[in-house]
């Protein structure tokens, strides 16, 4: 459970506001900025992750892929960090052997670095510098939007991936989640570098950020490094934009299908979920593992291990509105669809009418707990977690996840499974493959 | 460069019964992580590659003792990760657990390598699943451009050679769980059997725990019959052409003769890091970055080992509309630098790129356990581990650049194109034309 412990002693710049675990969260209080540190022993080594509150699900129609393609371009620099002075932001930080690289999802992008300790005021400097100096060329904007459509290109390969889009493009028909995160080719081919320095100008600011620093460090010099770098930013004049669209109630399955040039076909099964915040979204995460994570469970024995999936696996994506608990098989080579989709309704139907037992829920509760464990091994791996809690809207989901499992009973999963793995919440989809 | 903590002063190299057992203990909480290997010595041109899989792939469906459910149960009931995976003269080893639960998952271990059951059910269903995957990598354009280049430079008894999916579908088909017994007995076996270990861990518990499960297996009868160096053909071109693809990948590559513990190898691994390494590396820069051709560029060694050459190889991803000239750009780059070479600059930079990420890359017990495991199956002193940061820091700029010049070979590219659209008339499986 949370605690708010008695504060440590900090620079002045910033106002301890709780703790939660082993993780002590501040706001530098000149600009707003949200500053979350963990910690540990070990290597000399730490990562420094920047979480703006800013995703696909804040793009508008024509501008889908603005996100991801600002990401982009982050990477081109700033008049202090840029390649014709030989200081790129990839060469700068790589040169001090920083693992670097930025990810853009629907609720959130994060910009990251895992690098030897000495250095985080480097990625400090830099973070805090493309903050709010981005250049934002138009020049880079254009050979960008080349390498972006190759990136594109490069997913629309995969039938899976495109499963995947019109899945989530027919489940929801009015929240922004209906869109990719990489856009639309049309709005990546028609994005103009106004669009974009909108989008930054916007979304890009100390206030709607979270700063965490995970690894091997001194708090109060790692405190004071980030007053320095980032007290020099002010926060958004403007109160930044809110996505205020509620997806309307599904009230009948929905199915999808591609075609594609291909040798083996694939099911994804996605059915509407709650937010990532509410407790129910816990029961899921378990009824994830119960139902297809590993060889124990119900899905492996009745697909994998008789012949009709080569590999089935489940995903309860948390997010911050409502989503898709979802359900990925891929074909065994002579299975057809139909039997693998009337498999898996059936042992969803089999836990929503009889549960599951007590031995169920206390290996999936342990695999979590395991889980958990392992993904402390290492700072990048913290930071990552960290940062899907806070894109679903609260930080504190990491660190108290393991004493909410704690709660949940085998009653919680039937009733979960009740409520949430409808047919008529439902939106399935098959990957046809067509012969050469 | 940044200040690294000596691991080899830390790590214990033991000798336990038929096992070589290298523990490192490091200030993770609870976890421990493990990487380990035997030598199988396969009979790749008599296709020892599939039945060396397949047998892999039988281990975890039931033992004499357990079947694959209790088997699963096992390593389920506590979390822990354990996989088996077949890699070319080894068979690898990989997992994690609680450090509470280490002896019961290495028990579960033994039992699998030693006493696998082959069960006949289980044997066909291993080989529609094997026969699945061999489906999927042949809608996947990377693993046919890389998997094409390869059998440019290698032939089939070379462990860089990687079989067309197609063929390797046909000769699944012969396979018969009788091999894969026959396989397992001649081929499996404590054979420079080598577990790694590094996490919450206390030495002596992990030796008395490893003494427990492998006591008595012995080393398999089985002598090295691959081969060591590659067989190229003329440089040209491979295409694959495949419908429904928007992007092509290229392979651009050949072969090396050269091995992990030769002298020249540091002094290359550097050449070729400033050359494709990362994001801040010269293909990088200009196909991507200055002319905006591509999503990803890079290049690498690739399949170099103390036992064999291997080769050098760039690879690219292209819309068919940038092919031709993500093509000649990326060659341009790669003929420019070994005619030119490297700059003092780019090589410092790369040295404090190497040396960092190095320290960075031991951050988590599983990468650790695997730098042991590949120190190890080297050859090399646990030493190296600290010795490699300052192999690098010691290179000049000649030896850089007289490595590039000497092994890498512009006239001598391989090329190979996996997702071309398919030509309307006259459409050859494969078709290669000299370049």
């Amino acid at each position: 459970m949370t605690e708010v412990k008695s504060p440590p002693a900090v620079p002045s710049a910033f106002t301890f506001v709780e703790s939660s675990q082993d993780i002590e969260c501040y706001r530098l209080d000149d600009n707003g900025l949200r500053v979350l540190l963990l910690p540990q022993d070990g290597a000399p080594v730490a990562t420094s992750m920047v979480t703006y509150h800013v995703g696909s699900r804040n793009e508008r129609t024509g501008h889908t892929g603005a996100t991801h393609m600002l990401e982009h371009l982050m990477f081109k620099g700033t008049e202090r960090f840029h390649k014709r002075k030989g200081t790129s932001i990839f060469e700068t930080l790589q040169r001090v052997g920083a693992e670097v690289n930025a990810s853009t999802w629907v609720d959130r992008t994060n910009y990251y670095e895992m690098l030897p300790t000495e250095h985080l005021p480097l990625a400090f400097d830099i973070e805090a510098d493309r903050m709010r100096n981005a250049l934002l060329d138009p020049q880079d904007v254009e050979s960008e939007r080349t390498v972006i459509l190759n990136e594109r290109d490069r997913n629309q390969n995969d039938p899976v991936s495109r499963l995947f889009d019109e899945v989530w493009g027919a489940a929801f028909v009015a929240h922004p989640y209906h869109h990719p995160t990489i856009g639309w080719r049309s709005d990546i081919e028609g994005m103009t570098p106004d669009d974009l320095r909108s989008f930054y100008d916007t979304y890009y600011w100390p206030n709607n950020a979270t700063l965490s620093i995970v690894g091997q460090f001194d708090r109060r010099e790692t405190l004071e490094e980030v007053a320095d770098q980032f007290g020099r930013l002010d926060a958004a004049n403007h109160e930044i934009p809110q996505v205020t669209t509620d997806e309307p109630e599904q009230t009948g399955q929905r199915r999808v299908s591609v075609k594609q040039e291909g040798q083996l076909g694939a099911v994804l099964m996605g059915y509407k979920s709650p937010p990532a915040t509410d407790p129910d979204s816990d029961v899921l995460d378990i009824l994830a593992r119960i139902l297809a994570s590993g060889k124990g469970s119900r899905l492996f024995r009745r697909c994998t291990d008789q012949g009709l999936t080569s590999d089935v696996f489940g995903v309860n994506f948390r997010l911050r509105d409502p989503s898709l608990f979802s359900v990925f098989a891929y074909l065994a080579p002579e299975a057809e669809h139909e039997e693998v989709e009337e498999a898996i309704r059936d042992e969803i139907e089999s836990i929503r009418a009889d549960g599951v037992t007590q031995d169920e829920l206390d290996r999936a509760r342990t695999q979590l707990r395991a889980q958990t464990a392992f993904d402390r091994d290492g700072s990048m791996r913290v930071a990552s977690q960290l940062n899907e809690a806070l894109a679903a809207g609260d930080w504190k989901l990491y660190t108290q996840y393991l004493d909410r499992l704690e709660e949940v009973t085998t009653a919680d999963v039937q009733r979960a499974a009740q409520t949430y793995l409808q047919d008529d919440t439902s939106t399935i989809g098959w990957y046809v493959p067509t012969a050469q | 460069m940044s200040t690294v903590p000596s691991l080899a002063p830390r790590i214990q190299d033991q000798t336990v019964g038929p096992a070589r057992v290298l523990t490192l203990p490091t200030s993770v909480d609870d976890v421990v992580s493990w990487r380990a290997s035997f030598l199988t010595y396969p009979d790749l041109a008599a296709g020892d590659h599939l039945r060396q899989k397949l047998t892999v792939s039988l281990l975890d469906k039931g033992t004499q003792q357990r079947d694959r459910f209790e088997l699963a149960q096992v390593l389920e009931d506590c979390g822990a990760k354990l996989d088996l995976s077949s890699d070319g003269l080894y068979v690898d080893v990989s997992g994690r657990a609680l450090a509470d639960d280490v002896p019961k998952v290495m028990d579960v271990l033994a039992e699998m390598l030693r006493t696998p059951a082959f069960d006949p059910e289980e044997f066909e269903k291993a080989r529609a699943q094997v026969a699945a995957d061999l489906q999927r990598r042949m809608e996947k354009t990377g693993a046919q451009a890389a998997s094409a280049l390869t059998r440019r430079l290698f032939a089939a008894g070379h462990p860089n050679h990687s079989a067309a999916p197609e063929e390797q579908l046909r000769t699944l088909q012969q396979l018969t769980v009788e091999d894969v017994r026959a396989y397992h007995a001649h081929h499996f076996g404590a054979e420079e059997w080598t577990l790694a270990f590094a996490g919450d861990l206390d030495h002596d518990r992990i030796r008395s725990v490893v003494a427990e499960a492998f006591e008595g297996w012995a080393p398999h009868d089985a002598e090295p019959v691959h081969e060591t160096e590659p067989s190229p053909e003329a440089p040209g071109r491979s295409v694959l052409p495949m419908p429904d693809k928007s992007n092509v990948d290229v392979r651009i590559g050949h072969a090396l003769p050269l091995r992990r513990d030769d002298e020249a190898y540091p002094a290359l691994y550097v050449g070729n890091y400033i050359l494709g390494g990362n994001f801040a590396a010269r293909l990088m820069n200009t196909v991507r970055d200055e002319k905006g051709l591509t999503y990803h560029i890079g290049s690498g060694l690739s399949g170099i080992s103390t036992r064999y050459a291997g080769y050098w190889q760039a690879s690219v991803t292209l819309s068919h509309e940038a092919l031709e000239a993500g093509v000649e750009a990326t060659l341009d780059v790669i003929e420019e630098f070994v005619d030119n070479g490297a700059t003092a600059e780019e090589l410092e930079a790369k040295k404090t790129t190497i040396t960092g990420s190095y320290t960075v890359g031991l951050g988590t017990t599983r990468r650790l356990a695997q730098s042991i495991l590949t120190t190890a199956e080297r050859g090399f002193e646990m030493d190296y581990l600290d010795q490699f940061p300052r192999d690098i820091e010691a290179l000049t700029l000649e030896e850089v650049n007289e490595a590039v010049r000497t092994y890498l070979r512009p006239q001598e590219l391989h090329e190979a194109r996996a997702g071309v659209r398919p030509e309307p008339v006259e459409t050859p499986e494969h078709s290669a034309s000299s370049r």
